[in-house]
């Protein structure tokens, strides 16, 4: 039985955020794309399962870059344009900050927020706005800059705080605005989106985190993040890509330095002109390469050189009462003991317990998320792929456990009542979670770490360099952008653009 | 603006640039191959393993339970009590899968020769799969078989420590693999079974419990028998809300109950537990695999239950090819994926796993009102879990690629 054709223009291996939107574009401009996917349905950590007839959310907090309806953001404006239709809600407040001192709710929009900073600091609006334009103004230099390049003098023309902030860790920049410690908590919370302790946190990374979600707020689609994949993978598959589930990818074949097919692990072989892969780097250049003596010894340099960031584990519960009925009042709570993000970075390298939590309660932002009489409510953290590396599969039961027991606790203390009498279903999500249904490397979802050794703006500017075998492109949150749903997206672009330039260039 | 001073706020792009570039030049050029994280990931879900039968033994007249050992002599995998195995039965042109409890303990499955066993019973009906593993399984064959499935075991963050266990038939392996691990002290529950009969003849495993109760306090099993056995001298009956409130001294609030049986035990089971108002979260009903007769379930249509015979044509999609089999109204469509030979894959065979989710791209199918494990977004595209799934009419469907 023939499942293939003989000759593909690009083979996308994943079938998640990055890889189907690399496909989508590259479908956009007539290719002929085949995915492979390992699962059985698209998306990666964008999904959602079922547990006693209940749909459950699987990682999405909240989705950047998309924006209201009348100032879509990049990655709203992609769907939009595509006609991928996505039942997007609006996630009503920022967060609810519980932190030492702190109890305050804040929402998106600049000037909001800084009322806000100022409602508990008073006299600091000045300075917090002063930093949220700044960041706003990077930001949008970020997007510019992504899309055209220019010259070194005409960045310092028109890009200026973007050229003067870039060699900055964000305490560094913080520092300089001189503000009170209870206004730089409530500016901290969303640390946790990005994943580096503001000490080695590139400046750039925190103004793109903070003018995005607090700019433009951020959003949730109405059937989970699996909404959003599989009308991504529909719309491809209407466009004429092939999509195959369950198709694992054990190698990439290479000739004469140049990609030209894969291996699945039915043993198919399938040729292509280009391929893009959501595999880590570190999985590629040590285990998947055919043959291997095609890998230069600089990419292992590269691979062993950069730091992992972080994993991901949650403990996801169905609770027997509504929100309102149980006092949840915030769609997000972020609750921290410390707001000392190096500190809170450090802890995340331990298997805890752990002081710093962001927790979801889906029904807030969609109050049909559950059954009626019925909520959901996630608490996460998110360790260190180093921590978790020493957990061994006789220990891991125990260790999940012990985790999940004192979230739960510190939650309950929190919301004033034991939400362990209130467990009608309950899953726990762990990085070895992540590594069983993605593959990822280490049941790493967040990529390399974004910090001064690993910058974006020096990613940028040594792309091309970092290229080690001709028409094999990456795709993930182990590329440019970086971790996030959203980064995902501009991810698998930035993929399939190298790919469609590469076309142009060799047909001339 | 300014953060530091000039010549340092307009050299920081170099600057990091060229910390970059030094950390790629000090770094090691020794591939690391290593994943603890995969590794511990594939110690507990290795997907699909070769399995060799190392026992058969007669369990109760009509009952026999098989032992596994990995065919490639690897350790065991990890697993809940409770969860069930996926098995591979190659007969004739055709392979069938079944889901099976694992009536053993996971520590059975630890160190160098682990095991994990199943029990088959001989059904009344539709029992061709039990026929062949009672009179053709024997020690040495070898089988495909997915382990650690299922959501049906103790959770300490949801459940109480003090469970009781509903049983009938050969629902009682959940409870006989979770009564192991108790008395072996690698699960810290209070366990009481309640395990409904007909006769002593049909009680499965019962020297196997009865031993386990004399070593373990923990653990304590009441055999209840609905049939009229002269010189019986325990419980009589059946499990209603009069004995399941007997045996819960310790309130319905503070106990977790757990369900497994025949489909028609259930209905009885969820009546007492709303008399004795049993909370929601404390009740875990096991699925129960296919069903028996596609016209008992709820909505299927009216004008089509005497036309279950109806042979419609079924295009299966595999990459860019095509094949049409044929699929009868009253079977599921992985049934008749099975029956034409093709490989898919399946879990539960109760709609709730996702193993078999599969496209609809044209035609009509029922699909079960008890298939609760679709995505709403799912099902605005027309995946339907085959398993789960009738079909009405001729109809296309898109399956992944599997091996033969």
């Amino acid at each position: 039985m023939k499942y293939y054709k003989d000759h593909y223009d690009v083979i996308v291996i994943g079938g998640a955020l990055a890889g189907l939107s690399a496909a989508l574009m590259l479908a956009e401009k007539g290719k002929d794309v085949l995915v492979l996917e390992r699962h059985n349905l698209p998306g990666g950590v964008a999904t959602s399962f079922v547990r006693g007839g209940i749909e459950i959310e699987a990682a999405l907090h909240e989705m950047m870059y998309i924006g209201d309806k009348d100032n879509r953001q990049k990655v709203g404006k992609f769907f939009d344009r595509l006609g991928i239709d996505i039942d997007w809600l609006k996630v009503p407040e920022a967060y609810h900050a519980s932190l030492p001192g702190i109890e305050a709710t804040m929402h998106p929009g600049l000037e909001t927020f800084s009322k806000e900073v100022d409602a508990v600091v008073p006299g600091s609006y000045d300075k917090v706005l002063g930093l949220l334009n700044l960041c706003a103004d990077v930001y949008s230099s970020v997007n510019e800059l992504s899309v055209r390049s220019m010259s070194k003098a005409q960045m310092l023309l028109k890009h200026e705080a973007f050229v003067k902030t870039a060699g900055y860790s964000t305490k560094e920049v913080l520092d300089s605005f001189d503000l009170p410690q209870k206004a730089l908590d409530l500016l901290a919370p969303y640390w946790i989106y990005v994943g580096s302790g503001f000490s080695d946190l590139p400046f750039t990374i925190y103004a793109v985190l903070m003018g995005e979600y607090v700019g433009n707020g951020s959003f949730i689609p109405r059937k989970f993040s699996h909404e959003m994949s599989l009308k991504m993978a529909e719309k491809a598959e209407e466009m004429g890509v092939q999509i195959e589930y369950r198709q694992h990818v054990d190698k990439i074949l290479v000739k004469d330095g140049k990609a030209c097919g894969v291996r699945t692990a039915l043993g198919h072989e399938i040729f292509a002109d280009y391929v893009i892969c959501s595999a880590y780097p570190n999985t590629v250049y040590t285990k998947m390469i055919e043959p291997a003596s095609e890998v230069p010894a600089e990419a292992i340099k590269m691979v062993n050189a950069r730091r992992l960031s972080l994993s991901a584990y949650s403990v996801i519960l169905i609770l027997d009462k509504s929100a309102e009925e149980l006092g949840i009042k915030d769609y997000s709570i972020f609750r921290g003991k410390t707001m000392d993000t190096d500190e809170c970075y450090r802890e995340l390298g331990t298997l805890g317990p752990y002081s710093y939590l962001t927790c979801i309660c889906h029904n807030l932002a969609n109050p049909d998320a559950t059954p009626p009489g019925t909520c959901s409510f996630s608490i996460t953290v998110l360790p260190r792929v180093d921590a978790w590396k020493t957990v061994t599969a006789d220990d891991y039961d125990r260790v999940k456990h012990e985790i999940a027991d004192q979230l739960v606790a510190d939650m309950s203390e929190y919301l004033g009542f034991d939400l362990k009498d209130h467990v009608l279903e309950c899953v726990i999500e762990t990085p070895v979670t992540v590594a069983r249904y993605t593959g990822m490397y280490n049941g790493c979802i967040y990529g390399y770490a974004h910090t001064m050794e690993d910058h974006i703006v020096a990613r940028l500017q040594t792309a091309d360099a970092e290229h080690f075998i001709d028409h094999l492109e990456f795709s993930g949150a182990h590329q440019i952008s970086g971790d996030g749903m959203g980064p995902a997206v501009v991810n698998g672009w930035k993929a399939a653009k190298n790919v469609l330039n590469t076309m142009e260039k060799e047909a001339e | 603006m300014k953060v530091k001073g000039f010549l340092k706020d307009v050299g920081g792009a170099s600057r990091v640039t060229k910390t970059r570039l030094e950390s790629f030049e000090n770094a090691s050029d020794r591939p690391d191959m290593t994943d603890p994280i995969a590794d511990v990931a594939r110690a507990w879900h290795p997907g699909w393993l070769d399995l060799v039968v190392s026992e058969v033994t007669d369990i109760s007249k009509t009952s026999k339970a098989v032992r596994f050992r990995r065919a490639d002599g690897e350790p065991m995998q990890y697993f809940y009590a409770g969860q069930y195995m996926v098995l591979d039965f190659p007969i004739g042109e055709s392979v069938i899968s079944r889901p099976y409890t694992v009536s053993s303990a996971p520590c059975r499955a630890r160190g160098g020769d682990g095991y994990v066993e199943i029990c088959v019973r001989r059904p009344k009906e539709d029992g061709f799969i039990a026929d062949y593993v009672n009179e053709e399984v024997k020690p040495g064959d070898t089988f495909r078989g997915l382990i650690g499935c299922g959501q049906f075991y103790f959770e300490p963050l949801r459940d109480s420590r003090t469970v009781v266990a509903i049983a009938g038939g050969v629902g009682i392996t959940p409870f006989a693999s979770m009564a192991e691990e108790v008395a072996d002290g690698k699960l810290d529950i209070d366990l009481t079974i309640l395990y409904g009969s007909v006769s002593s003849d049909d009680i499965i495993m019962r020297d196997r419990l009865e031993a386990i109760e004399k070593r373990c306090d923990k653990v304590k099993v009441v055999n209840i028998l609905s049939g009229d056995e002269p010189g019986w001298k325990g419980e009589r009956g059946f499990i209603d809300a009069r004995r399941i409130r007997k045996y819960s001294p310790a309130g319905v609030e503070n106990t977790t109950y757990f369900v497994c049986g025949p489909q028609v035990m259930y209905g009885f089971i969820e009546k007492a537990f709303d008399e004795l108002d049993v909370p929601k979260r404390r009740r875990r009903f096991e699925v129960f695999g296919q069903a028996a007769d596609v016209t008992a379930l709820e909505g299927y249509p009216e004008d089509m239950k005497d036309k279950t015979d109806t042979e419609y044509e079924l295009t299966v999609v595999r990459g860019i090819s095509e094949t049409v089999i044929p699929a009868k109204a009253g079977e599921s469509l992985v049934t008749a994926l099975e029956r034409a030979g093709i490989r898919t894959e399946t879990g539960c065979r109760s709609g709730e796993c996702g193993f078999c989710r599969t496209k609809v791209l044209s035609g009509n199918v029922f699909i079960s009102p008890k298939s609760e494990g679709l995505r709403a977004a799912d099902r605005d595209f027309g995946y339907v879990h085959a398993c789960a799934a009738y079909p009405l009419s001729n109809a296309k469907i898109r399956i992944p690629i599997a091996q033969k």
